[in-house]
């Protein structure tokens, strides 16, 4: 393997590694917050590459259909919040994780009602590449890494320097003592759930031009979201950074090696972790 | 004998009906809904009584498939072999498997799980597909030899041989549900500090009946293999992980025959919605939904609720659920 080929690994694995946090954070989120698996992110997800290829394809601009389609997301999210998670809460957790799983396979199937079932290619917003240690680099994959640390560091703002993010701290440790202080819990709910759906359309808006949009994307994704939640820990944000960086680079690098060993290897490494860590790298062990 | 046949009538009176519906609708329909049950009773079991929720069976369903594919496309032509060989191919799996997966706490269970089928999809696809053959799958409906007395090559022939198989399933998991051993599980859901206290080993109970669900989804995997003579990765495929949770649900977790119960609802509702709408996923996706949110005992809780008188005494355990809540 030459250096230039791990520089550009390096670089896919970062770009995937950022697309896998912003999705993986929503869940992980909803998930300290509310005590719920929202499997629906991922239908954001494919919504927010849809929406996008859609208005970039009217309008011309790739950035005014991300917006669309971030718009969408947040949208969608705040109608299934109130309509169906509101009433489930109390529930168990298997219980979310079904209906969510049912509400995921609905919009799939609404997607492939509405944009059909063929594959779509969404225009690559600029196609220059830059030069980085003798390799060519799209610079559109290293925006999209740019893109999503600025997601991290206005979520780490957002969760520490404001009220509403200080609320959903302490909810994560204790929801009770969270309400005993007079904040709206459902309120502080809906924020969540809406900030991860959004976070999941921009992923899907932001990914959109690197693959093609097709109905299925959110279920391709699904298990590589999964092992980055699981190996990070559910319901911590720091252990979803961590894990999705270490994802990235597993998958690129392992698929430079030998391609099947893309898939395999972040699998093997998930079930290692789980000998070790039962609840992950930064999982706490939970009461529940 | 009194006793033995309060024992034995759900069982005949499920089966007798099965029987008797075989001469009214269309064969393939009937042997569909055999193999689906059995493919389901062990999401039930598992859903219901030991409280793992399980959105990977689509990938043991697969691992037993292939074994009865492999060994008939490359190695032998008799089909009770191939179920043999399917069957300890999924049990091996499971064992394997349930090493690691029990000990998870339920969340990261279901989670695990649901990778678990989208990588056993992949591997089926990808990385196997030298000895797979990819998507195109491995046809060996010409391999098949026929068997004297039941001719497993023959639709009417399999539907007797998959009826005998679902009655001896379901006789092993009623006799499970009445042993010690169901107790255990029930408790292992329930309280798991107390079934230490008493004793038991969490791991063991958890493992033992893993495996045993597991290996009858498998099993349902062979039945699939024989009957339709070829297997392709779309058995395992994401889409199709939450078919036996959906099933369990609509027919009434926990309970001995709502597998069978949802299955022919299911089944027929989705040949039904597919002529009219043509888009399954829309339509299974919003019945999960709504199922969710009425939070009832699924159809059988319903059915057994109307019919209680001819099933006999309830026999549901205290404590145990009645669809999933808390």
């Amino acid at each position: 393997m030459t250096a230039q080929l791990l520089t550009s690994g390096v670089i896919f694995g970062l770009s995937l590694a950022s697309i896998y946090f912003l999705i993986s954070v929503g869940l992980s989120l909803c998930f300290g917050l509310m005590r719920i698996i929202s499997l629906d992110q991922l239908l954001y997800y494919s919504v927010g590459a849809f929406v996008t290829y859609s208005v970039s394809a009217a309008f011309e601009s790739f950035w005014l259909g991300v917006f669309a389609g971030v718009l969408t997301g947040v949208v969608l999210a705040f109608a299934v919040e109130r309509l169906i998670f509101r009433r489930i809460y109390e529930r168990e957790l298997t219980f979310s994780m079904i209906t969510s799983f049912g509400i995921l396979l609905a919009g799939i199937g609404a997607i492939k009602g509405i944009w059909g079932v063929v594959p779509k290619p969404v225009r690559v917003p600029f196609d220059q590449q830059i030069d980085l240690l003798g390799t060519g680099i799209p610079v559109y994959r290293l925006l999209v890494v740019a893109i999503a640390a600025l997601v991290y560091a206005g979520l780490w703002v957002f969760l520490n320097r404001t009220i509403i993010g200080k609320a959903i701290r302490a909810g994560i440790e204790d929801m009770e003592h969270v309400e005993g202080l007079g904040i709206n819990a459902a309120r502080l709910f809906t924020v969540t759930f809406v900030i991860a759906g959004a976070l999941s359309a921009l992923a899907g808006g932001l990914y959109a031009p690197l693959i093609m949009v097709d109905p299925h994307m959110g279920l391709e994704v699904l298990a590589f979201v999964f092992m980055v939640v699981i190996i990070g820990g559910l319901g911590s944000i720091k252990g979803t950074l961590w894990s999705s960086l270490i994802v990235g680079q597993v998958v690129s690098i392992g698929s430079l090696i030998y391609a099947p060993l893309a898939v395999m290897a972040p699998f093997a490494m998930m079930l290692l972790i789980l000998l070790v860590r039962p609840t992950g790298l930064f999982g706490a062990a939970l009461a529940k | 004998m009194t006793a033995t046949w309060n024992w034995w009538r759900g069982i005949v009176l499920a089966f007798g009906l099965l029987v008797a519906m075989r001469f009214v609708l269309p064969l393939p329909f009937m042997n569909e809904i055999v193999i689906f049950s059995i493919y389901t009773i062990g999401c039930n079991f598992l859903l219901g009584r030991v409280g793992f929720i399980s959105f990977g069976q689509p990938a043991y369903l697969a691992i037993g498939a292939y074994g009865t594919a492999f060994y008939l496309f490359y190695f032998g032509t008799n089909p009770y072999v191939g179920i043999l060989v399917g069957l300890l191919a999924g049990f091996v799996f499971a064992f394997i498997v349930g090493l690691f997966f029990v000990r998870l706490r339920s969340d990261y269970f279901a989670l695990v799980n649901m990778a678990l089928a989208v990588i056993v999809f992949y591997m089926m696809q990808k990385v196997l597909a030298d000895i797979t053959k990819g998507d195109n799958g491995l046809w060996f409906l010409t391999n098949i030899d026929s068997t004297p007395i039941i001719n497993l090559g023959r639709p009417a022939d399999f539907f007797i041989f998959a009826m005998i198989l679902g009655v001896a399933i379901w006789a092993l998991y009623k006799y499970l549900d009445d042993s010690i051993f169901g107790a255990c599980c029930l408790a292992t859901k329930m309280n798991e500090t107390k079934l230490e206290f008493l004793g038991y080993s969490n791991f063991k109970v958890r493992l033992t009946a893993f495996v045993i669900a597991n290996t009858t989804t498998a099993l349902a995997g062979c039945l699939y293999a024989i009957y339709l003579g070829f297997v392709n990765p779309e058995i395992t495929s994401p889409a199709r992980t939450a078919d036996p949770v959906v099933v369990t649900i609509l027919g009434g977790v926990g309970s001995l025959f709502g597998p069978i119960v949802g299955t022919v609802a299911y089944t027929g509702l989705r040949d039904v919605a597919s002529k009219f709408i043509g888009n399954w996923e829309l339509f299974v996706g919003l019945i999960l939904v709504v199922i969710m949110m009425t939070n009832s005992g699924g159809l059988y809780g319903a059915l057994e609720s109307l019919f209680g008188r001819f099933f006999g005494p309830s026999r549901r355990v205290e404590g145990a659920p009645q669809g999933v809540k808390s």
